[in-house]
This record gives C-alpha cells, sequence and structure tokens, in this order.
C-alpha cells in the first residue's frame, strides 16, 4: 500500500496519508462536510448519517459516510450534488423530529453544530407539525452534568469519550428506535475525573455543565487563553468572562500538553475566582483592639516595611523569611525569592514541599514521551488522583499501544488494574524495594550475558549477586526499549526520600535509562517554583548558593548579591527559626500545630486570596489576585512555560502577586535609602538613633538596583536574565502553546542525586498498628476546593479512613463506625471505610481531607508513621 | 365695471374666511391639559419597557438574554438563572434572576420586543420618563413587572 494516496473530492486533487478518513481528507483540501458524531480524537463510527457525500465509481455513484471510508488511490467523491443536497436535508429534518424547540434556553446555543448546521444545510421549512416525542430533561448523570435526552442525537460522542480515553464505559444507549436514549447504568453516576470532556464534545446542547449553567450566552464572552492552575500538568484552557466574572471553564487544544481535555477540576473549579468572600482591601492589625482592619494598601505596604525592617536591623536578615505557595506565577516566585535575596538579605525562602522533597529538577522529558513509551514505572505518585490528564494518556499509550505499567505504591492504586505488575510496598520501604530491583536486573544483565553462549544459564543459581526475586518485574523492566521513571512527593520527602530518588536513579540507570527520570510535584507551578530558585539552598536556574559566580552575576543584575550560606527549610522557619514570616498563597495554619507556631512569630505578613486561617493569625494581610486576574507564566511538569494571561477584571483592589511585591520592594527601598524604615511615622522609632551613620553606609556600600516592573513581562525579561536556560521564554515567543526548556540546557549529573545514606527498612506493624498512607485524592478539602461552587463541593468527602477488608475482619471493626486514630503526632476520630486496594497492615487517609487528619497525625513528612487504631 | 365683480369676489373671500374662522370657534379647542389631562397615544406608540407575566401569574421571561444580544445600544443586561422546579419563577428551567433596562441608552428601536422568543418584553405606553437622578433610568426587574399602565397589546406585526 503505498503511503500516500491521491483522490479527488470536488475536481480537488488531495494527496493525504493512506488510511486516512474521506472527511479528514476534505478538510484538508478545505471541502466542509457536516458531521455530528464523527470526532478527530475519537473512533470512526457512523451514527448519524450526516456526512453521506457521492462516492462516484465505474459502476455509476452511491451515497457512502464520508466519517467512515478510508481513501483510496483514485476515489472520486462529490460532496455538492443534488443528491447530497436532498439527503443532508433529509438527514437534519429526521433529527429535528423530536429535537426540542430549547435553543433559547440552551446554553449550547449560539455555538450549537445542529443549530449551525440546520442554517447552512436544512431545509428551511419543517414538514413535522406532530407533537414532540418527550423524554428526560434535567436529568443528572453526575453531580457536575446534566443530561437532556429531548436534545440528544444520539451520536454517541460521550459514550466514546468515556471509552476510548477513560476507559470507564459509564453511559449507553437505551431502549430502542424512537425511544433511544442515553442514560448511565443503575446506580453508577459518571465519575472519570475527566467526565466534563464529554460536555466540550457533545454536538448538542444534551450534557450541560452545571457549575455554569445558564450563567453565560456564548456570543457574549470575553474568551482568554489560559492554563490552569489545578495540578502540575499545566492543561490548556480558556477563561469565559462576562461583566467582569469568570463564567465557565473550557478545554483549549495542546497536542504537547493535554491534547483536547482537561479535568474536572480544571473545569469547574473556578468559582474561587469571584468568589464573595474574597479579599478586597488590605488588612492591618489594629494596635489598640488587637483585631484585623481594612487599610489602604499605602498604609498596609508601610505597616511590613517598618515592622520586616525593625526586625532585620534589630536581628540580622536571617530572623525573617518567606514561605510561598508552588501555585504562584513564575513571575511571582522569581520576585518573592529577589526581596528575601537582594533586599532583605537572607536565603530564608521555600515552599512546602520545597526543599523537603528530592525532587529531580528536569521534570519529565515530555509528555508526549508518555505515548511513545513501552513502560511506565509509577513509584509512589497516582496519576489518577494527582493528575488526571496524564493518567488519561497513560491509559491510552496502555489501551491503544499494550505498553505496560510497573506500579510501585503502598495502595493499589486505580492504574494498577492494567497489565504490567504492581509491587506493594510498605510506606518508606520503596528504597528497599527499588534497591532490590536494581541488583536483580543487574543480576539478570548478568544472566542474560552469559544467555548469549548457553541458554541453560537462565536457572543458573551461581548468577552474580542476589537471586531475582522478581523475575515478572524483572524481565518486564529488561524487556522495555522506552521506558520512564516517574515519582512523586510523598517518596521523596526527607532522607528517606533521598534514599528513594537515588535508588530509584540506580535502577534507570542499570537498565540505561538515566534520562527517563521525572519528577512530578504537587502544585501546579511547583516545577516554576524551583526553576526560580524558590529554594533556601538553590539560587534561580538551579545553582547551589555557595556557587560564587552564580552570585556574582545576580549581584550584577540585582545590585546587591545573594548570601552564601543556605537559609532555612520551610519547617524551620515555621519551627521557630524567624521572628518574621511572609507567607504568599499558602494555608499553612490550616493544620492546628503549626497555626501555635505561628501565633509566637513577632510578625507575619499573609498574601491571599481569602482570609484564610492563616490570614487570620496575620498583621498584615494583602489581598492577592487569583491566576485568572493576573498577566503571569507557569511551567509545567514538561518544563514548558505558559501563558496565563489576565482574563477578567481583579477583584476589589486585590493585586497580582508580582505587583504587590514590586510595590513593597520600593518602598522597601525607598526607606532604606533614608536610613529608616518607619516609613508612615518616623517619630515613633526613637531608637534609631543612628541613622545618619546607616545612611553613609548605605551609600557607600553597592546599593540594590531599584524594582522597575510596570508589567508581569518586564519581570519575566529579567527572569531570562537571571535564570540562563530561560533566555528565549519572551511573552510574545512563548505563543498560545508555551515553549519548553531543554532539559539538555541543565546539567544534573548523576553524581548529585545519587548519594544518600543507607535507611533502615520499615518493620511490618505490630498487631493493632497500622502505617499510615497519605497519598492524594482528587476531590480532596483544598483550599480552592473549599471555595468551589455548590455542586463541586458536595464532592469532598467526609473525613475517613480506609483499611483492608481483611484487617477489618481480624480486628473486629465495622465499616461506617467511628473510630479513634492516634499516633505520636496527635490523634484523630474518623469514620471507617472498606477498601480493597488498601493493603493489608496499612490505613490510608488521603491527604488534605477536611480537617487535615492525614496531616494532625504526621503525614506528609516522610518518615513512616505508626498508628492505632481504637 | 371690472370694479363691482372685484368688490363681490373680496367679500366673497372675506366671508369664506370668516367662515373658517368660525368654525374653528365652534368646534372646540384641539390643545389636550397635559398634565391634567391624559394623552392618548397610537397603538404602536413605544415607550418604557414591561415585563409580562401569564394568567397564572409565572413570569413570561426565561431569561435566554436574545433581548440583549438584539439591542443595538447595550441596554439591556439580563443574569439568567435555573428554577426551582418546586417554586417556579417562569415556566421551564431558566428564569431571569436580574433584568435591567438603561433608559439612557435605550432608543426605542423596539428590536428587544421582536427579538423576544415568549413575548416577555414589550414597550408600553407609559412615555413619562422623567426621573430626579440618573440611577432613576436603570429600570430594575421589579419596575419592569409592575408598570404603571398594565397589559399593553402584544403587537402583532
Ligand atoms: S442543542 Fe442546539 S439546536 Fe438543540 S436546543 Fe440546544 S441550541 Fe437548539
Ligand atoms: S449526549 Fe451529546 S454526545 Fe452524547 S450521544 Fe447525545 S448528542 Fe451525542
Ligand atoms: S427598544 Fe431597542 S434600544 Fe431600547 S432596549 Fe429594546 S432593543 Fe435596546
Ligand atoms: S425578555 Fe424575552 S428575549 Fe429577553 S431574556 Fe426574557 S425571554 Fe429572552
Ligand atoms: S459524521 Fe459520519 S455518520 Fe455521523
Amino acid at each position: 500500500m503505498p503511503d500516500q494516496v491521491t483522490l479527488t473530492i470536488d475536481d480537488v486533487k488531495v494527496t493525504v496519508p493512506a488510511g486516512t478518513l474521506v472527511v479528514d481528507a476534505a478538510k484538508a483540501a478545505g471541502i466542509d462536510i457536516p458531521v455530528f458524531c464523527s470526532h478527530p480524537k475519537l473512533d470512526p463510527l457512523g451514527a448519524c448519517r450526516m456526512c453521506l457525500v457521492e462516492f462516484v465509481g465505474s459502476r455509476g455513484s452511491r451515497l457512502d459516510t464520508a466519517c467512515t471510508v478510508r481513501v483510496a488511490e483514485g476515489m472520486a467523491v462529490r460532496t455538492n450534488t443534488e443528491q447530497v443536497k436532498a439527503v443532508r436535508e433529509a438527514n437534519l429534518g429526521f433529527i429535528l423530529i423530536n429535537h426540542p424547540l430549547d435553543c433559547p434556553i440552551c446554553d449550547k446555543g449560539g455555538e450549537c453544530p445542529l443549530q449551525d448546521q440546520t442554517m447552512a444545510y436544512g431545509p428551511g421549512v419543517s414538514q413535522f407539525v406532530e407533537p414532540k416525542r418527550h423524554k428526560n430533561k434535567r436529568y443528572p448523570i453526575s453531580d457536575l452534568i446534566l443530561l437532556d435526552q429531548e436534545r440528544c442525537i444520539l451520536c454517541w460522542r460521550c459514550i466514546r469519550y468515556l471509552e476510548e480515553w477513560e476507559d470507564k464505559p459509564q453511559l449507553g444507549l437505551f431502549e430502542r428506535g424512537g425511544e433511544t436514549m442515553i442514560d448511565t447504568f443503575p446506580g453508577q453516576p459518571v465519575d472519570a475525573k475527566t467526565s466534563g470532556s464529554i460536555i466540550d464534545i457533545c454536538p448538542v446542547g444534551a450534557l450541560t455543565n452545571r457549575v455554569a449553567r445558564f450563567r453565560y450566552r456564548p456570543w457574549e464572552l470575553k474568551k482568554t487563553p489560559s492554563v490552569c492552575n489545578h495540578c502540575p500538568v499545566g492543561c490548556n484552557l480558556r477563561l469565559d468572562e462576562r461583566v467582569h466574572a469568570l463564567r465557565r471553564i473550557v478545554a483549549r487544544e495542546n497536542m504537547a500538553v493535554n491534547d483536547e481535555w482537561i479535568c474536572d477540576k480544571g473545569r469547574f473549579v473556578h468559582q474561587f475566582v469571584d468568589h464573595p468572600e474574597r479579599l478586597k482591601k488590605p488588612l492591618v492589625r489594629d494596635a489598640q483592639r488587637g483585631t484585623l482592619r481594612e487599610a489602604t494598601w499605602d498604609e498596609a505596604l508601610d505597616r511590613v516595611v517598618e515592622k520586616l525592617g525593625a526586625l532585620v536591623e534589630a536581628n540580622g536578615p536571617n530572623t525573617v523569611g518567606g514561605i510561598a505557595s508552588p501555585r504562584v506565577s513564575n513571575e511571582a516566585a522569581y520576585l518573592f525569592q529577589k526581596f528575601f535575596r537582594a533586599l532583605v538579605g537572607t536565603n530564608n525562602v521555600d515552599f512546602a514541599g520545597g526543599s523537603a522533597v528530592r525532587a529531580w529538577p528536569t521534570g519529565l522529558s515530555a509528555i508526549t514521551d508518555i505515548a511513545r513509551s513501552d513502560l511506565i514505572v509509577l513509584v509512589g505518585f497516582d496519576p489518577s488522583e494527582a493528575a488526571p490528564l496524564l493518567a488519561v494518556h497513560i491509559k491510552r499509550v496502555v489501551l491503544r499501544k499494550g505498553a505496560k505499567l510497573l506500579i510501585i505504591h503502598p495502595r493499589r492504586i486505580e492504574l494498577a488494574k492494567y497489565p504490567g505488575a504492581y509491587l506493594p510496598v510498605l510506606p518508606g520501604n520503596e528504597a528497599a524495594l527499588l534497591g532490590e530491583l536494581a541488583a536483580a536486573v543487574q543480576a539478570s544483565k548478568g544472566v542474560r550475558g552469559q544467555e548469549a553462549r548457553g541458554k541453560q544459564a537462565a536457572r543458573n543459581p551461581q548468577s552474580p549477586g542476589p537471586g531475582p526475586q522478581y523475575p515478572d518485574v524483572v524481565a518486564l523492566l529488561a524487556a522495555a526499549k522506552s521506558p520512564l521513571f516517574i515519582y512523586g512527593p510523598d517518596v521523596a520527602r526527607g532522607e528517606r526520600g533521598r534514599a528513594t530518588v537515588a535508588a530509584l536513579l540506580n535502577l534507570a540507570t542499570a537498565l540505561g535509562q538515566g534520562d527517563k527520570l521525572a519528577y512530578i510535584g504537587a502544585g501546579a507551578n511547583e516545577q516554576g517554583v524551583r526553576d526560580m530558585g524558590l529554594l533556601p539552598d538553590t539560587l534561580p536556574g538551579y545553582a547551589p548558593v555557595s556557587d560564587a559566580a552564580v552570585r556574582e552575576r545576580l549581584g550584577k543584575l540585582w545590585g546587591l548579591q545573594p548570601p552564601a550560606e543556605a537559609g532555612q527549610t520551610c519547617a524551620r522557619m515555621i519551627g521557630g527559626g524567624v521572628k518574621g514570616l511572609f507567607v504568599m498563597g499558602d494555608n499553612l495554619a490550616a493544620l492546628p500545630a503549626v497555626a501555635e507556631a505561628l501565633r509566637k512569630l513577632d510578625f507575619l505578613v499573609v498574601q491571599d486570596l481569602f482570609l484564610t486561617e492563616t490570614a487570620q493569625l496575620a498583621d498584615v494581610v494583602l489581598p492577592a489576585c487569583s491566576f485568572a486576574e493576573a498577566d503571569g507564566t507557569y511551567t509545567n511538569l514538561e518544563r514548558r512555560v505558559q501563558r496565563g494571561p489576565q482574563g477578567i477584571r481583579a477583584v476589589g483592589e486585590s493585586k497580582a502577586d508580582w505587583a504587590i511585591l514590586t510595590a513593597l520592594a520600593e518602598k522597601w527601598l525607598a526607606a532604606e535609602g533614608r536610613g529608616d524604615r518607619s516609613g508612615v511615622a518616623p517619630a515613633a522609632a526613637p531608637e534609631l538613633p543612628d541613622w545618619k551613620r546607616k545612611k553613609r553606609k548605605a551609600k557607600t556600600g553597592p546599593a540594590a538596583k531599584p524594582w522597575n516592573y510596570p508589567t508581569a513581562q518586564s519581570v519575566l525579561e529579567e527572569i531570562g536574565k537571571a535564570v540562563p536556560f530561560y533566555a528565549t521564554m519572551r511573552w510574545e515567543a512563548l505563543g498560545e502553546g508555551g515553549l519548553q526548556w531543554s532539559a539538555r540546557d541543565l546539567r544534573v549529573g548523576v553524581r548529585d542525586s545519587g548519594l544518600s545514606n543507607t535507611q533502615s527498612p520499615t518493620s511490618n506493624p505490630r498487631p493493632g498498628e497500622f502505617l499510615l498512607v497519605s497519598s492524594p485524592l482528587f476531590w480532596d478539602a483544598s483550599l480552592f476546593m473549599q471555595y468551589a461552587a455548590d455542586q463541586v463541593r458536595q464532592l469532598i468527602p467526609a473525613p475517613f479512613v480506609a483499611l483492608n477488608p481483611a484487617d477489618l475482619a481480624t480486628a473486629k471493626l465495622a465499616e461506617g463506625s467511628q473510630m479513634t486514630l492516634t499516633s505520636p503526632h496527635g490523634s484523630v476520630i474518623l469514620t471507617l471505610k472498606a477498601d480493597a486496594s488498601v493493603q493489608p497492615g496499612t490505613v490510608w487517609i488521603p491527604a488534605t481531607l477536611p480537617g487535615l487528619p492525614a496531616e494532625t497525625l504526621g503525614g506528609g513528612r516522610g518518615e513512616p508513621i505508626s498508628v492505632v487504631v481504637r | 365695471m371690472a370694479n363691482v365683480s372685484t368688490v363681490f369676489r373680496e367679500i366673497g373671500a372675506v366671508v369664506q374666511a370668516m367662515g373658517v374662522t368660525l368654525r374653528a370657534l365652534l368646534a372646540g379647542p384641539l390643545t389636550v391639559q397635559y398634565p391634567e389631562q391624559p394623552i392618548a397615544v397610537y397603538p404602536r406608540f413605544r415607550a418604557r419597557h414591561e415585563l409580562r407575566r401569564y394568567e397564572n401569574g409565572l413570569e413570561r421571561c426565561i431569561g435566554c438574554m436574545l433581548c440583549e444580544a438584539a439591542c443595538p445600544t447595550g441596554a439591556i443586561h439580563v443574569e439568567a438563572a435555573e428554577n426551582d422546579p418546586a417554586h417556579p419563577v417562569s415556566p421551564g428551567e431558566r428564569y431571569a434572576k436580574v433584568y435591567e433596562v438603561n433608559l439612557m441608552r435605550c432608543v426605542f428601536c423596539g428590536d428587544c420586543e421582536t427579538a423576544c422568543p415568549v413575548e416577555a418584553i414589550v414597550l408600553g405606553h407609559d412615555f413619562e420618563l422623567a426621573v430626579y437622578d440618573r440611577d432613576g433610568f436603570l429600570l430594575t426587574k421589579e419596575q419592569l413587572l409592575n408598570p404603571k399602565v398594565p397589559n399593553v397589546v402584544v403587537r402583532a406585526e
């Protein structure tokens, strides 16, 4: 069969690859064939007959569906004959027999293919006067999606999407003939994590978004291409705004990232952007009453400059620090660390899950590499819960290309049902297990070497090293030609995490695939925040703070050099290492123990969207903008820097993170120039008698350069100078698809991460004790979920603990009962659930449940925690 | 004798003119004592908007925003919401939660009327639109649903 085929469509000669469908060939030739059921991302079906065209052959012409017929050499197709016109009219007439006259109240109206094609190809008048058939309207197929069975034209797109991409056949056709309708299976609502995609691809308004329902008409929306701020995949989406409110979010195609799908968090969780409880004005703590009161920006920023400045002057710069969120834009992260490094003069910057986690700095080689790999090794990472679009890509390569999965996780995660191997591991034992695997691989290599010489060697008891413990797994690893090794933050924390990553790297290197190691973080912009150097020991661009050359280069750029000694980590800053703290976008105090620690601070500044538990403790609260209200760039897990432009007007007086930091820095510099920082009331600080001396000193020493950033783009320009591999990342250059920085620009030697102390293995828990597993859950109680629309908030589960049914039986515990769980760190009361995916001997309490039970028990610290259930 | 005939013609003209004057004198005044007396307008006269209801009290408007789309001056603002099936505001699933007409923008073209699929918005006969402040020109849904002179006949065309 030739690779290229030439055919004629309406007298136009088209050459397309063999195997192309006629409908796609016509598109390539610029000829429009109307379709309903055919979709470029779904398998051909031929359900709606809208695409009928004439195939002219030697024995006359015949009608056939252009969406199912593949091109052939010399094929002649006609799309504009009288016959084609007549069948299109008749077909639309048939589709509309029972289609309700809902257009005025239908969310699809205005962007509806059925409307458009009826206008373009329809008969213009209806032949039918009989009453229409009635079916269910406003019929929920899940908490998030409504089905209108009357509007449905039975194109099967929703059914096929769930089957082909999600591998969750949760919708089906029921009844026969005119009664045929789409429905869920009894008692099983649609729960695929990207279920909202079927709303986008439904060619009519049969599937509607319950969160955005009736909140817009398509023609009056201002549409801004943006990126998702929920997880590190960085899916491309579109913000639809109307009268300064974010009305809905839909997917935007980016073949390198999210294809054309987004997950339900990205689509439905956006009310936090214009929630009525958003902070609209800065708050400062009233000196007399001790409560927070509204203030002007000037007053709030002056207070920060004065109080932080006083702490720096009294105790030195290392007594203040900053903790940011891995969700903020690159611009915000860069300016945040610059504020502390260049102006305050300390390396005390970090984020929760930052320096504590051993992150491989180059992320995933490319998301598209998933489709090219034949084995995906997932260590302590559950894509279905943490990054659903990755799960979609992984399922696709498993289903379509027969790739295998090797899953090493304390819980039998959803993807473990696919071919490959699942190795249960007790939390904390990952390094040991990976070490054994690496040794086994080495050994089998030796064996295979001998195999080449003599075939019996496979079972040779004298094969070097420890005998292969996991023959299937070793065979799986050895057979893989293009594997990917992916790990998540849960197995990379602390000393144990260091050992795990080293062991994983050893394993990958033993297989000759050292460059296929990928760390996937938790925060939406974790990659970018790390690139920006928001770490106590790392400068922008991953140079260690001890690197004098880089410090000098940054010193030239900033006016002042960052200090050479590493700063305090997040945990140390919270644990009393600093007296003044600046928290940008993280709600650390949601955990009562942390709140207790933060109360001891002399001064706390919080910059956030809401009056969170942390903000309630603050002395100054600065109202920030969400990702939708400010320009910014975000770097996803494959190092793709993407634009997130402003899509709606900022709420109240809130400002972009980078703009707040710029204003603060300007005030800081002005105060420094004057030699005092009591910007608001100089007389109130008589204990600074030597201000003249300081002023002179400030003049003679090197001074910080002024912060001149009128726009986020100007910050990005400076980032290009500070971080070598961001040099080409200009706003215009990024375009709508983003740009990847090359992993080759960053030389991470194997030895940089390969060394670690060996860790004692976790022992099996004693009877009555369980090891805590706190891996993430998709619908958790994170801050954005708490401020989501009602339909979404009801998906947050009540706090629970899941045990293996066998454990429940042995311990004579009943599902649904309330149990007290106690660990050395605390104790919580939770509802008991039986879950076969939980390993015997462990309890699963997902991270970030309401009230943070897993965190209260000490989860997420990188140490195995044993829990007593009573 | 041309003079005699001229005289008679002139007299005739004066009598004719007096006739007109006398007729007008007897016809009574055309002037309407507005505002003491109401003014009659033509049936197709277009003035202040109103939103209509069905006989059972439900609002006709379904919040479809088509009037908003049709309006050449951007005078209308609609926010739709979902009906509570137990206490519906309008028949069907959707109703207008917010409906505002900015009379300072409106040019009384009637396009909104024409666009409405359920004949909910109509231009009434109430042309007395003067108010004491600008905010008064922003008609709320409450005001639109309760016009001073209710039940305007819906124009057939
Ligand atoms: S699906 Fe399309 S044609 Fe059907 S009611 Fe909605 S807008 Fe109208
Ligand atoms: S609900 Fe929509 S996508 Fe599904 S079959 Fe009906 S028309 Fe097609
Ligand atoms: S009458 Fe014309 S200008 Fe006035 S609201 Fe209606 S459409 Fe707009
Ligand atoms: S008045 Fe008519 S056109 Fe305007 S929103 Fe209501 S139903 Fe739609
Ligand atoms: S598009 Fe070809 S049959 Fe539906």
